[in-house]
């Protein structure tokens, strides 16, 4: 499977996601030290009730059915906390008194300026994870509470209790404290305690949506710098790459390398590297397109010596059977003759190239009178020409256009089989004139396509008659056409039939 | 008396063998290896022809700087160039230095020995006051056969050798094709297509810098050239 780059990135950034769930452990770590303050809190209550009723035990001899008295009311209402709710049972589950009120009002909007528009945003995500504190709830006392409640009865049996219980209908919390008031040695009532874990849970709340806001910023923040960074890396790498494969073009040339060449990091140490290989294989390549040239010109030297030698022996009175090995060492000779001339002929041109000066000339008039001389140079092949009535004006030079199209012929009829003549074809469109050269014969290799106007490159199997195939042939067809301001193009017919060599030189007025 | 030929070339082999078929062809033959001991044996006794090869041991232009110091000591003088360089651009300079013709040394020993003789002849010839003439002429076109001189419209082209054969051979047939291995043949060389090719845009431009309208010689593409006159 491919993963691309900016991909690995952002699953890196993955990781940032730890935060958020730090910030959620934090937030719980809070909240039960603020349930455990609102215990403490509770229960401190009550036991300062339960001081408070301890030293008048007369306030609490009560009969059924009388009205608490001021004093006791005055009492709970000054010693309780404002949103708790204060009651006090005797050991007969009577309940004495009851003080306050477990709703309270809504809690205040009191959120950080700045991160209020981030929490809005979460809010309909925490919304859901969530559980709002409501004030509207049951808020009655149950008679079971009463009587059996945990932890007043924990109190009335002299130990001080706490617990959290669910409103009746369930949709809040409560916690409660209880703590015995002592006569004596004996337990005479419970105070409870009563308040909701709204408040508490409020904050709660806020805190998270808070951290919730702050860690997905932070998150989204990072993740889209680091989505920034990976992005222009995979842009610039990706600018390297497309130019790298384009470095070497169909024609084996080699151009430089410009994306990232004069950046400071490892990609411009990249792409510098690739340009210094790219020098390299071009040095190899010029190398190679003069090798044939060179080797010409070193071998030539020898050559007349042995020809000189030759000469001098056929003067020299010799046995009758020497003749034989005379012929055959100039054969031989002729032959590494025509090998030299073929390897200088493209160093010849190049030098000729340079110097040869540019005239315009109608490429229709130089096929009409090159196809009549291929008939006659290669009988038992025929030609077929089909160029337009009117002139095809190119600037370049008529003999290097006519030395181009005798390559691409003898190209052609070596590579011909079966008797379809050879299709020679010249075309005008869109400013350039096509000329193609199209015999029936086996495919182009697919692996040297690109390779075949490259110097000494051949797909010919070797041992093919006298005739030295130093793959030199379409090198010259493609430095003419470089002289004509074109390009050169070997093709597989598009039935696959045969091969077609496609020359296009831009046309002039 | 025979007459000397000096051949100067740096490969012993060569010059042996180019020494020995000389001799055998009657000719009187001074071979030197290098510019050096040729400058100061030619200095004293200049031979009836010489031979030159452009690469002289360590001196890539050693034939040039001799040849330009023979053709100061006589006008008159045949040289050849014999060289296995084969770049237009050397010869072009070669031949700037006054040399008469130019050979590469795939030549054979025939086509120089053809050389060797018809400069000779043309040497007698100018010694000799003007007797019978070999004359061909084509319009504004004038070929000494004899001094293998060419004129055109009365003044001299300075053609080699090689050069004045082309031109002969396409010149005696006007309006016939001649290919380019006809033309071999008839100016002793065996070349490529492409020196053929720059040989006559030689001539061409040897014409046409006395005469801007030129263009007797006619290019038939895939066929050869032709002489329009």
């Amino acid at each position: 499977m491919r993963v691309s780059l900016r991909a690995k990135v952002v699953l890196v950034a993955l990781v940032l996601a730890v935060i958020p769930l730090v910030g959620y452990v934090h937030v719980k770590q809070i909240e039960r030290l603020l349930r455990e303050g609102q215990e403490q809190a509770l229960r401190a209550t009550a036991r300062a009730i339960a001081m408070a009723l301890h030293d008048r035990p007369q306030l609490l001899a009560l009969r059924p059915g009388e009205a608490t008295s001021d004093e006791m009311q005055l009492i709970l209402k000054s010693l309780a906390r404002a949103e708790s709710r204060v009651w006090i049972v005797d050991q007969n589950q009577r309940l004495l008194a009851l003080v306050g009120d477990l709703k309270g009002r809504a809690p205040e909007d009191d959120r950080a300026a700045p991160l209020e528009f981030a929490t809005r945003l979460v809010q309909p995500l925490t919304a859901l994870l969530l559980d709002r504190p409501t004030e509207d709830f049951d808020d009655s006392l149950p008679e079971s509470e009463i009587a059996n409640g945990a932890t007043a009865a924990s109190a009335l049996q002299g130990v001080p209790a706490r617990r959290l219980r669910s409103s009746v209908d369930g949709r809040a919390t409560i916690v409660s404290a209880a703590y015995p008031i002592w006569s004596g040695e004996q337990v005479i009532a419970a105070v409870v305690a009563e308040e909701t874990t709204n408040a508490a849970r409020s904050v709660y709340n806020r805190a998270l949506e808070q951290v919730v806001a702050v860690t997905l910023i932070a998150f989204l923040a990072g993740a889209l710098a680091l989505l920034a960074f990976a992005s222009r890396l995979s842009s610039r790498l990706g600018r390297l790459r497309d130019e790298a494969e384009a470095a070497i073009d169909s024609q084996g040339r080699v151009r430089k390398l410009i994306a990232g060449s004069a950046a400071g990091d490892e990609i411009g140490d990249l792409s510098r590297s690739f340009s210094t290989i790219l020098e390299r294989l071009a040095e190899y390549n010029r190398y190679l397109e003069n090798m044939a040239g060179r080797l010409s010109h070193e071998l030539r030297t020898p050559i007349a010596v042995v020809r000189s030698s030759l000469e001098n022996l056929r003067l020299q009175p010799l046995p009758a059977d020497a003749g034989v090995y005379l012929t055959r060492a100039n054969d031989g000779l002729q032959r590494l003759d025509r090998i030299l001339t073929r390897m200088g002929e493209a160093t010849r041109l190049e030098s000729l190239l340079r110097s040869q000066a540019r005239e315009r000339f109608d490429a229709c008039g130089v096929l009409r009178g090159m196809i009549s001389g291929y008939a006659a140079a290669y009988p038992g092949r025929r030609f077929e020409l089909d160029a337009p009535e009117a002139p095809v004006w190119l600037r370049g030079a008529p003999d290097l256009y006519a030395q181009m199209l005798d390559k691409l012929v003898a190209n052609a009829v070596d590579f011909a089989t079966g008797d379809e003549p050879i299709r020679i074809r010249l075309e005008g469109r869109g400013g350039l004139a096509m000329l193609t050269v199209s015999n029936r014969g086996p495919r182009l290799p697919e692996a040297m396509a690109s390779k075949l106007f490259e110097s000494m490159v051949s797909v010919r199997t070797t041992g093919s008659g006298s005739e030295p195939h130093l793959g030199l042939g379409l090198y010259i067809v493609r430095l003419i056409a470089d002289f004509h301001g074109g390009s050169a193009q070997a093709l597989d017919r598009e039935d696959g039939s045969g091969v077609v060599m496609k020359v296009s030189c831009p046309v002039v007025i | 008396m025979a007459r000397t030929v000096a051949i100067v070339e740096d490969d012993a082999a060569i010059r042996a063998n180019y020494a020995d078929m000389l001799k055998k062809h009657g000719y009187e033959v001074r071979a030197y290896g290098d510019r050096k001991s040729a400058t100061s044996a030619l200095r004293t006794r200049l031979p009836d022809l010489a031979l030159l090869d452009i690469g002289l041991g360590d001196e890539p232009e050693g034939g040039f700087t001799l040849c330009r110091e023979l053709r100061a000591l006589s006008a008159a003088l045949p040289i050849i160039f014999l060289t296995a360089r084969d770049s237009d651009f050397d010869l072009v300079s070669g031949l700037r230095m006054g040399a008469d013709d130019y050979l590469t040394k795939d030549a054979s020993l025939p086509q120089l020995l053809a050389r060797i003789s018809a400069l000779f002849r043309r040497v007698d010839l100018l010694r000799e006051p003007p007797a019978a003439e070999e004359v061909l002429e084509r319009g504004a076109l004038k070929l000494d056969l004899k001094r293998l001189q060419a004129t055109w419209r009365a003044t001299p082209v300075d053609l080699t050798l090689t050069e004045f054969w082309l031109v002969h051979s396409l010149a005696r047939y006007p309006g016939h094709v001649k290919d380019r291995d006809s033309l071999m043949r008839d100016a002793h060389i065996v070349v490529d297509d492409s020196t053929i090719t720059s040989h006559i845009k030689r001539i061409r431009r040897k014409f046409q810098s006395l005469d801007g309208g030129f263009a007797a010689i006619d290019s038939v593409y895939g066929a050869g050239y032709r002489w329009t006159a």
